[in-house]
């Protein structure tokens, strides 16, 4: 039994672990970073359009500040989210994009003068002022006022991953690739590490740590189509769950993407429709203004998915042998603009689809993409139940998300919650919480543990084939648990889950060699991602209404009077049902109270606090009409000491003067 | 926007496949070999396979693994062309096996691991320790002493450099150069394009502060830029195109003159 | 918090500049013989212009014009200095030389596999470079050794009656490869004419570097018959010497001179069979 000390375990090499690690050996700690993969191949590679900040620095993005950048996040939330976290995410994602053009991302930048751009399907002319001339550029995202997503051709995320990667060498953190967290090690109130599977021997290893921070990405994995990695299987949160002590929250939100390829399910960013790109119906009718007026193709992508799939079901799809899609046009964006800004984009259609285009149609259909729920935690990305673990990332639900992300908030969302997690951790690490005293009973019990699991596999009385149960599972959530749910289909889900559960336990594994061992992997996995669909299913049967990503349509209103809560999943040993509970989000602490988003369905059910907070906030507002936009906030929810010391200083802008040292 | 606007769809491409009657059955020839396992010895397996619409590497290896040999190695991650997993041998040629379309080969397809690198499994090999090593030794980070604030702006940047020096990031670090180089395969300390690639992106980066000189002493030697043959496998067989002969052509130039 | 990076690192004293200059020399010194060859090419193709052009040559090269008689001395010289460019070129490129059985053996297999025209042809370059030792050592000794055995009659008599035709006939084929994708390794490995389009431009590089070859090779085939024709013409005068044809009209005592020199230079005797 091999054991290996480290102050801090981060699981997961991704945007949000790195920068997770970076924070931590910055205070002088030692940190070690596990990672099913090498880092670079970490699914935050594949973000293509951009990362949210309120830099402002290009014509379209004037005027844009952390203000602006809160409400969209919020509204985009559809008030789901927690704003503290936003106003400090929103604060700290202008340093984060200035650290990284330090460190190296060659951001695209401002070029003075005269452009050609394709706004609302019209040839329009953009002036870009001398002064910005070489600054960090935007592009235009879903759901937001402004121009604000700063991005690297459409490889933004390869571009931040890399630099992220390259600087976590330049600071000597071991990365141990192909090594994959599989249990979590406590006793019921503090986390101390991992039991982990080396990938390459098959051998089992424990970390122990003092402190351990999951950030292990999305989930996207639990259905068919989806755009995320194929590594991407939610195990971190999985192992979080099985603790029985730490809690999940918001799995039933789950977003869908408008533009996947069709029927791969590769994603084209949302950068098509923000430079310009259409969406079209089997005429060549561009349908979204009839659903959208306001927004059109740039509404919310819950809002986008949704008209989409209602226009398929009018009969407007295009007939394929795979099925029904629709078109995204982004021909009129020229084949220079193709070349340049959307390279990944012309690659993976010459590749997959065998088009160029700048002269044919896309077919695209909305597909699984983004996990909003993940290991609930405080705003300093500690759970509140299990001492000693911490979440970052897209396996972190801090929540700044709620029901639905806005595109770009999310790689901005890893790297700012590392640059802030990082130095809590940290804290946490110099506090006497930060002390252990590990038994080595514990260890060794947790060890035993998995090895006699992962040796149960290979009984003779077991015949299911786990990839067989991994494929039914995806289909069964792609088919009922999706964009569209009600009370029917998800009772079917949640019923046919725990079928599958009870089939899983029967999984055989055929070969015994040492080494990685695929169909081993694929059967622990699978009983895994089982719990995980449950509770997506079961999370989002019973929220009766309709909230961002999560639409029923059979409660189609947004319920703020019952259900503005965030759910919390949790699991007990040997249980087949997850345990739910919800937690209440104060609509009198809110900055921005609920109301219309601005786009998709303007009716909902008001929280009875909601009209006297707003009358609050409508007062503090015009007290502070014209004056200092700090102050204001101050007033209306105070946030700054939440944020670590070094993040809370103002950011200057062009025109703005930000806090020096 | 009016609502009757039409939009030109004349050139309505539908989704291309050539074979959707007559599909073939593929013979799929794959490298087996399990090092952890001391009764492995290496061989060739071969799997016939019903060819599909559409059907990918990525998909075909997956239904192998699915329902002929769950034992069967292989890395994707992405499936889209973008992560540098999946880089194998094709019929003998270095390529990402994720965006290879079955149709594109003839019906006998032969896979192998990526050679210059350790074998993990069959398919699989571990390129992501030679990448870091790479790395470490060439130091592919930006060096540089000065303390900026990130409340202050950014500094600013020539729109077109950011772009040139992106040109030369878009490398995934697949590992099809070192394949495809006759250099590399020959001598194991060899860095391959990847390596001077990516030194030639900071040395266009001016915000890494390291001179000439400094870059000769990592890269300035018979395991860098003199070792290069000019073989140009690399430029040829490099998914992502990036300019690599350019690029070592330049990056010996350099060092050439900061001797 | 600021954003510093990791300082640089500090640098030994000294660069260790070997490994750029021996690339260096190696690419100069193959670039200097290339050119010498194709040159030398030409100037042995003279002959195809009648006897006179190439006996005006060969004097030329023994500095007769210059100098007022020639001196093969010269000629001597100068192959002993191409004689040290080939040794310092063939030094620094046996570096490049796969050096053991197994590195062979995955060049062999990494060939095999890849089907790539540009490593193959680098092999082809170690294998003709590996030729080219001996055979241009052999041709050049012989030069050194005989360097007035240069001229119409006497070069005929050597590829036909000393029967070294074949060895030329290998050496031509051999050096034109080896020089042909030398000089376009050499152009792309510096990044010459790659422009802002280098597949493009490297395809037309592969194309002229063909053109080259063939234009040279087929050069050197007529050149190489037209001695042979000769050569079987005067098999049965082996030793004479040529007279060219203005000579002839002119006053006796520079025929004199010549045939002085000749005699000097011990020439008399048929071309060693080398
Ligand atoms: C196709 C696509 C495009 C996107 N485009 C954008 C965009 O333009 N803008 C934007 O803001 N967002 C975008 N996103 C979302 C964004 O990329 C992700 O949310 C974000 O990168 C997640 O980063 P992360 O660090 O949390 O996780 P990841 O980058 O997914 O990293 C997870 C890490 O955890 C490791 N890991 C997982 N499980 C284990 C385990 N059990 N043991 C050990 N290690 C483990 C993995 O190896 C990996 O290193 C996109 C997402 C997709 C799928
Ligand atoms: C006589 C023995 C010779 C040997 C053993 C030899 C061998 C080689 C080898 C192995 C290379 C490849 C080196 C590399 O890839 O870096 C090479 C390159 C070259 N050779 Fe030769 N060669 C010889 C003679 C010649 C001659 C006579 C010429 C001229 C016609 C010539 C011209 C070149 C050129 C131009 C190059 C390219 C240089 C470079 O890539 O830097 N060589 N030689
Ligand atoms: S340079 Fe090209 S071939 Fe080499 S690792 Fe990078 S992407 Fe792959
Ligand atoms: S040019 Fe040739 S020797 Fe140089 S790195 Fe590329 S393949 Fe290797
Ligand atoms: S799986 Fe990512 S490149 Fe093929």
């Amino acid at each position: 039994m091999k054991t290996i000390y480290t102050d801090a375990l981060v699981i997961g090499g991704g945007l949000a672990g790195l920068r997770v690690a970076i924070g931590i050996r910055r205070r002088g700690h030692d940190v070690v970073v596990l990672s099913l993969v090498p880092p670079k191949r970490s699914h935050s590679a594949a973000a293509q359009g951009g990362m949210q900040a309120s830099l402002g620095n290009s014509s379209m993005g004037q005027g844009d500040n952390e203000d602006v950048h809160f409400f969209d996040t919020v509204r985009g939330s559809d008030w789901g989210a927690d704003q503290d976290v936003v106003r400090m995410f929103v604060n700290t994602a202008p340093k984060a994009v200035r650290e990284l053009a330090a460190w190296g991302v060659p951001w695209n930048r401002v070029e003075r003068g005269d452009h050609q751009s394709v706004i609302d399907g019209k040839n329009v002319t953009l002036t870009e002022s001398e002064e910005a001339h070489g600054l960090i550029t935007a592009r235009n995202f879903g759901g937001t006022q402004k121009w604000r997503t700063s991005y690297v051709s459409d490889g933004t995320g390869h571009s931040m991953l890399y630099t992220m990667s390259n600087q976590a060498i330049a600071e000597d953190i071991p990365v141990h690739e192909r090594m994959e967290a599989v249990a979590l090690i406590h006793d019921g109130e503090r986390c101390s590490g991992a039991v982990v599977r080396n990938l390459k021997t098959g051998e089992l290893i424990n970390y122990v740590a003092k402190s351990t921070c999951i950030a292990t990405g999305g989930y996207g994995r639990l259905y068919r189509a989806t755009t995320n990695a194929v590594i991407n299987e939610g195990m971190g949160t999985a192992i979080a769950l099985e603790t029985g002590v730490a809690a999940l929250g918001n799995m039933e939100a789950v977003q869908f993407h408008p533009t996947a390829i069709f029927p791969a399910g590769i994603l084209v960013t949302e950068g098509c429709r923000g430079d310009g790109g259409l969406l079209l119906d089997v005429d060549g009718h561009r349908f979204m203004p009839d659903y959208e007026p306001g927004k059109k193709e740039l509404a919310s992508r819950d809002v986008v998915s949704r008209c989409m799939e209602t226009h398929i079901a009018s009969g407007k799809g295009v007939q394929s042998r795979f099925g029904e899609h629709l078109w995204l046009d982004i021909r009129l964006l020229g084949k220079k603009h193709i070349d340049t800004r959307l390279r990944e984009v012309k690659e993976i259609c010459n590749y997959f689809l065998g088009i160029e285009p700048a002269d044919s149609l896309i077919p695209v259909r909305p597909a699984q993409h983004y996990s909003m729920g993940g290991v609930r935690t405080d705003f300093r990305g500690e759970s509140p139940t299990l001492k000693g673990l911490f979440a970052a990332g897209e396996s972190a639900c801090w929540d700044m998300h709620g029901f639905n992300r806005l595109g770009g908030n999310s790689v901005a969302e890893t790297v700012v919650a590392g640059m802030i997690v990082g130095e809590y951790m940290s804290d946490f690490l110099e506090s006497s919480a930060g002390d252990i005293t590990v038994s080595s009973a514990l260890i060794r019990d947790a060890y035993n543990k998995q090895a006699k699991y992962m040796a149960g596999f290979g009984d003779r009385n077991r015949t299911e084939n786990p990839l067989h149960i991994m494929r039914e599972m995806q289909e069964l959530m792609s088919a009922n648990v999706a964009i569209f749910r009600n009370t029917e289909r998800l009772s079917s889900a949640v019923e046919k889950l725990q079928q599958l559960a009870i089939r899983a336990q029967k999984i055989s594994v055929r070969s015994s060699a040492r080494g990685a061992n695929p169909d081993l992997v694929a059967a622990y996995r699978v009983q895994k991602m089982i719990k995980l669909s449950l509770c997506v299913a079961q999370g989002a049967l019973q929220r009766e209404e309709s909230r961002g990503a999560h639409f029923r349509e059979d409660f189609p209103l947004r319920n703020d009077k019952d259900w503005l809560c965030r759910t919390l999943a949790t699991w007990s040993e040997g249980a087949t049902m997850p345990t739910l509970n919800y937690e209440p989000l104060h609509v009198n602490k809110m900055e921005l109270p609920p109301g219309w988003r601005g786009y998709g369905v303007e009716d909902r059910v008001d929280h009875p606090d909601t009209a006297a907070r707003q009358a609050e906030v409508d007062a503090v507002r015009a007290k502070f009409e014209g004056g200092d936009r700090f102050a204001a906030q101050e007033a209306l929810m105070p946030y700054s000491d939440k944020l670590p010391e070094k993040l809370r200083r103002r950011n200057a802008r062009l025109g703005e003067k930000g806090d020096t040292q | 926007m009016s609502q009757n606007t039409k939009h030109e769809v004349s050139s309505l491409n539908t989704i291309p496949v050539k074979n959707v009657d007559g599909l073939r059955r593929l013979t799929i020839n794959i490298f087996r070999h399990n090092p952890e396992d001391a009764n492995s010895v290496p061989h060739m397996d071969s799997f016939v396979i019903e060819e599909a619409d559409s059907m990918t590497l990525f998909i075909a290896l997956n239904e192998l693994r699915e329902n002929q040999d769950p034992t069967l190695q292989f890395d994707f991650v992405c499936r889209a062309g973008i992560c540098g997993s999946c880089a194998m041998l094709v019929n003998g040629r270095p390529t990402l096996a994720c965006r290879t379309l079955t149709k594109d080969l003839p019906e006998v397809i032969t896979l192998a691991p990526l050679p210059g690198f350790a074998l993990i499994g069959d398919l699989s090999v571990d390129t992501g320790v030679w990448m870091r090593g790479m790395s470490e030794r060439l130091q592919t980070w930006v060096h540089s002493q000065e303390e900026r604030d990130f409340c202050e702006m950014e500094e600013k940047m020539e729109p077109e450099l950011a772009d040139k020096i992106y040109e030369l990031e878009r490398c995934i670090e697949c590992g099809c150069c070192i394949a495809a180089c006759g250099t590399a395969q020959m001598r194991p300390d060899f860095v391959g394009a990847v390596g001077i690639n990516q030194l030639a992106r900071f040395r266009l980066d001016p915000r890494d502060e390291r001179t000439d000189a400094d870059f000769y002493e990592v890269v300035g030697d018979e395991n860098g830029v003199f070792g290069c043959m000019t073989l140009l496998g690399c430029d040829d067989m490099c998914p992502k195109s990036l300019p690599l002969a350019q690029q070592l052509a330049y990056m010996r130039r350099k060092m050439a003159l900061a001797s | 918090m600021q954003s510093a990076n990791k300082p640089i690192p500090v640098r030994s004293a000294h660069l260790n500049r070997w490994p750029a200059w021996m690339d260096m020399a190696q690419g100069a010194t193959g670039l200097i013989l290339v050119l010498f060859m194709w040159t030398h090419m030409f100037l042995v193709s003279s002959i195809l212009l009648g006897k006179d052009a190439m006996y005006f040559v060969a004097r030329l090269f023994e500095g007769e014009p210059m100098l007022g008689k020639p001196y093969p001395i010269l000629v001597s010289l100068f192959a002993v200095f191409i004689l040290t460019l080939i040794v310092v070129h063939a030094v620094l490129a046996l570096r490049k030389f796969p050096n053991s059985a197994s590195q062979y053996r995955t060049l062999h297999q990494h060939l095999g596999n890849l089907k790539h025209a540009d490593s193959s042809l680098w092999y082809v370059q170690v294998l003709t470079g590996f030729a080219l030792f001996f055979l241009a050592s052999v041709h050049l000794y012989q030069l050194i050794t005989h360097p007035a055995d240069i001229g119409p009659y006497a070069s005929s008599d050597r590829v036909w009656s000393g029967r070294v035709w074949p060895l030329y006939l290998i050496l031509l084929f051999v050096v034109e490869l080896h020089a042909g994708i030398g000089i376009y390794r050499l152009v792309i490995k510096w990044g010459l004419f790659l422009g802002d389009n280098a597949k493009r431009n490297r395809k037309i590089l592969h194309s002229i570097k063909w053109a080259l070859t063939i234009f040279f090779i087929v050069l050197g085939l007529f050149t190489l018959g037209a001695y042979m024709k000769i050569g079987a013409e005067h098999a049965d005068r082996v030793g004479e010497r040529y007279v060219p044809s203005y000579h002839q009209t002119e006053s006796n005592h520079q025929i004199q001179t010549d045939l002085q020199v000749e005699s000097d230079a011990d020439a008399e005797s048929p071309a060693s069979p080398h």
